[in-house]
């Protein structure tokens, strides 16, 4: 993990979570983007956005292959609320699991930033 | 920063073979769909699950929804054998509203413990539900819990004042009738029967089951004729960051 130590109150170290604020995972609290904001300036009226559906299909997926048990999941999703209070849900509960993942090694940040570069590339190139 | 891509000229012609204009969509890629493919493709990538494992997931999740719950009371009002078995065999009742427990890997999923329980409300007793703990949540019968309902906020309080937080969501209940709230544990799961409003004699199971709302299957609001929708609920920070106690040395959720 890299970034600040800028914990929760002073806190870097919660009991399930590292809280250390993490700078790839800062730089995409684009409020902006979240589902509050596109949607009605789609004037879409579904509630959720569509990845949703898959963000829950991933926890249930990693708790049921037991890479990251749910209540453990929970437990940091709580430690982390005022970490993403900026951003609402359920784009908090995307950043929160992707914090949990890289802090329990699950998976790195260079790896997780070179994944976000080849999927950008791959959905805008729809775009040209 | 995400590409902006925004085709304000595009009219539905009707030409494609059907003249229903087109339902609106975002047509704009954000930065967290962005990162949810690439959490998960990085998951698929590393071994941890299996893009098999992801879509069936995946369509478990899109199924869900709290119209089998809806389903479960309406019938339960207008069917005294039926909500016997509601109360005796919630599992075998929730499959007569089309839903099976055990879905989608033969054990339901390490969120949704096969063990339910429905609480029954009456004029002298109401019933409300949480998770201290976490957010546990019949998944199954209800669909995914509203945010607020997974706020540490409300998980404190409703247990400490749970007449106040109710009267935060505009449930004001008579000092005579009593409240219970039941907790949620890494094993059970609990929903709230309502009690039938009046002005609903008559009524068909198909029109009873538009008024029990996600919310009166909670316990935070009150059936009604005319009130088919909950609507956005105020979700109140914490005012501490959460530090739990420890860790649940036998959690298994």
């Amino acid at each position: 993990m890299s970034g600040e130590s800028a914990g929760v109150q002073g806190r870097t170290e919660g009991q399930y979570v590292d809280l250390r604020r993490i700078a790839l995972l800062e730089s995409i609290q684009n409020e902006d983007q979240t589902w509050a904001k596109l949607a009605p300036r789609w004037c879409v009226v579904e509630p959720e956005p569509p990845w949703k559906v898959c963000l829950d299909a991933t926890c249930d997926c990693l708790s049921a292959g037991g890479a990251l048990d749910s209540l453990e999941r929970r437990h940091a999703e709580d430690e982390l609320e005022t970490v993403y209070s900026a951003i609402p849900n359920p784009e908090r509960q995307l950043l929160t699991l992707a914090h949990i993942m890289l802090s329990r090694g699950l998976v790195t940040e260079e790896e997780l930033a070179r994944q976000i570069s080849t999927v950008r590339a791959r959905l805008e190139a729809v775009q040209e | 920063m995400a590409k902006k891509h925004k085709d304000d000229g595009h009219e539905h012609s009707g030409d494609h073979g059907h003249d229903h204009p087109a339902a609106p969509m975002v047509d704009e890629i954000s930065d967290f769909e962005i990162l949810e493919l690439a959490v998960r493709e990085l998951a698929i990538e590393k071994g941890l699950f299996t893009p098999e494992d992801h879509r069936v997931f995946s369509e478990w999740n899109d199924a869900r929804s709290p119209a089998a719950g809806s389903r479960m009371v309406a019938k339960a009002w207008i069917d005294p054998a039926y909500k016997s078995r509601v109360f005796s065999d919630p599992l075998a009742a929730s499959k007569e509203v089309g839903v099976d427990w055990a879905e989608p890997s033969g054990f339901g999923t390490t969120s949704d413990y096969m063990h339910m329980t429905v609480l029954e409300n009456t004029p002298k007793l109401h019933h409300v539900i949480v998770c201290t703990l976490c957010s546990c949540y019949p998944r199954p019968i209800l669909g995914h819990s509203p945010y607020w309902y997974r706020s540490p906020n409300y998980r404190r309080r409703i247990v400490r004042w749970p007449r106040q937080v109710l009267a935060e969501f505009g449930l004001l209940l008579p000092p005579e009738v009593e409240l219970r709230v039941e907790d949620s544990n890494a094993k059970s799961r609990f929903m709230v029967l309502p009690v039938r409003p009046a002005g609903t004699d008559g009524w068909s199971e198909d029109q009873l089951a538009e008024i029990v709302t996600r919310d009166c299957m909670i316990g935070i609001a009150m059936p009604q004729p005319g009130r088919t929708s909950d609507g956005p609920r105020p979700i109140h920070k914490a005012s501490r960051p959460v530090h739990s106690g420890g860790r649940p040395r036998e959690a298994t959720q």
